[in-house]
């Protein structure tokens, strides 16, 4: 009876330090779903399973990394292979919908634009090209992002040069 | 690129936009239940489970065999039906090993592997189960045939016919029947297995070709 009970505040614990692990890092759960939801449902939807799948694998998680880089892969994982949800419904990306990245002050009407037009651009790739770019905007080297999605460094290298050229080609038809 | 750099700046500054969640809401989370691809295709694999296990409950051949008087053959069945069991407990192991298996954090291209692995050893399953049925009902047929006194009109019109008419006509219902049945099964498999994994095979496909 008494290790029941030892077990029951552990798993408890193990609960309670997920949750504030969570809570501090819910911006980067935030960008996946943006990046790869068209609306405050899908995006909400699509939090929610990142969470179980990121509970469900805490147990694993032994501290040797940051807790914001294990939430990388297995959120990226969850929006790219798991999650079921259509997002085929064409993404009308309001301008509205990107304010947050003009609220800085530091930034030039131009420059205001320039940043948007890109996010929308972004936005316009596919599952995988978003989730390169997502780890380049992260500031994640090339071993990091081929480690992450399983393929070779070059090839990773290879194809981020290609996403760029994409992107270009979207901002300048 | 200067935009996509801009960009970068902007996303490392990490204001606060978002909605942010409660410790309560995300507790909440917790006990809501995962919509994942791998739960709903573990859902339908016991769904199929118990279908199949059922179809064998209520088929039940012991009568039938017994209505035939072919009672010699009994031990035949259950040594069949013996190793029936065997293979269905060894695809239940797969299963589970296979679940086990999946883990998000692993690197995205292996992940998709063993969940395309995952529903293989399903279609594998449901292969040997609509063969198994097809086996049985052709082994039944054979058995009506040879056993049941009602068909000694047809082997008699069968024996003495210069054309195969009778013969050709019985082959052909049971070639179409099984076709039909099989093929219907396939449709629906393709259709369910279709639409559940169709996103995770497109993006398989495209971290494939990146790294050709």
């Amino acid at each position: 009876m008494k290790s029941l009970s030892t077990n029951k505040t552990m798993s408890e614990q193990l609960e309670k330090l997920f949750v504030q692990q969570l809570k501090e890092n819910q911006n980067i759960i935030h960008k996946i779903c943006r990046l790869y939801t068209n609306g405050e449902d899908a995006h909400n939807d699509l939090f929610q399973e990142i969470t179980i799948q990121l509970w469900k694998a805490f147990p694993k998680f032994r501290g040797e990394s940051k807790f914001s880089t294990w939430a990388y892969r297995v959120a990226l994982n969850t929006a790219i292979t798991l999650y079921r949800k259509s997002t085929r419904i064409v993404a009308i990306v309001t301008y509205e919908g990107q304010k947050h990245f003009l609220s800085q002050e530091d930034y030039n009407h131009e420059e205001e634009d320039q940043i948007n037009m890109m996010y929308q651009a972004v936005q316009q790739l596919n599952d995988i090209e978003k989730a390169l770019v997502f780890l380049y905007l992260e500031d994640k080297d090339y071993s990091e992002i081929s480690e992450t999605l399983g393929i070779s460094e070059v090839n990773a290298r290879v194809k981020m040069n290609r996403i760029k050229s994409k992107l270009k080609k979207i901002l300048n038809p | 690129m200067k935009e996509l750099d801009l960009l970068k700046k902007a996303w490392q500054k990490d204001i606060h936009p978002f909605e942010q969640v409660t410790e309560f809401d995300i507790y909440k989370m917790l006990h809501n239940k995962s919509s994942s691809v791998v739960r709903w295709i573990l859902i339908i694999s016991i769904i199929e489970f118990l279908f199949w296990t059922l179809t064998s409950v209520l088929f039940n051949t012991d009568d039938y065999m017994h209505k035939l008087h072919a009672e010699n053959l009994i031990i035949y069945f259950k040594v069949a039906n013996g190793i029936n069991y065997v293979v269905i407990l060894w695809f239940i192991f797969c299963f589970y090993k296979n679940y086990i298996k999946i883990s998000t954090t692993e690197a995205t291209k292996q992940l998709m592997k063993n969940i395309i692995k995952t529903r293989k050893t399903v279609q594998f399953y449901v292969w040997y189960n609509l063969s198994m049925i097809t086996l049985s009902f052709f082994t039944g047929l054979v058995m009506a045939y040879a056993y049941n006194p009602k068909m000694e009109g047809i082997k008699y019109k069968i024996a003495h016919e210069s054309n195969h008419q009778t013969l050709l006509i019985i082959v052909g219902i049971v070639i179409v029947a099984s076709v039909v049945f099989v093929g219907l099964f396939w449709l629906f498999y393709r259709l369910l297995y279709g639409i559940l994994l169709s996103k995770l095979k497109t993006n398989y496909k495209e971290l494939k070709k990146i790294d050709l």
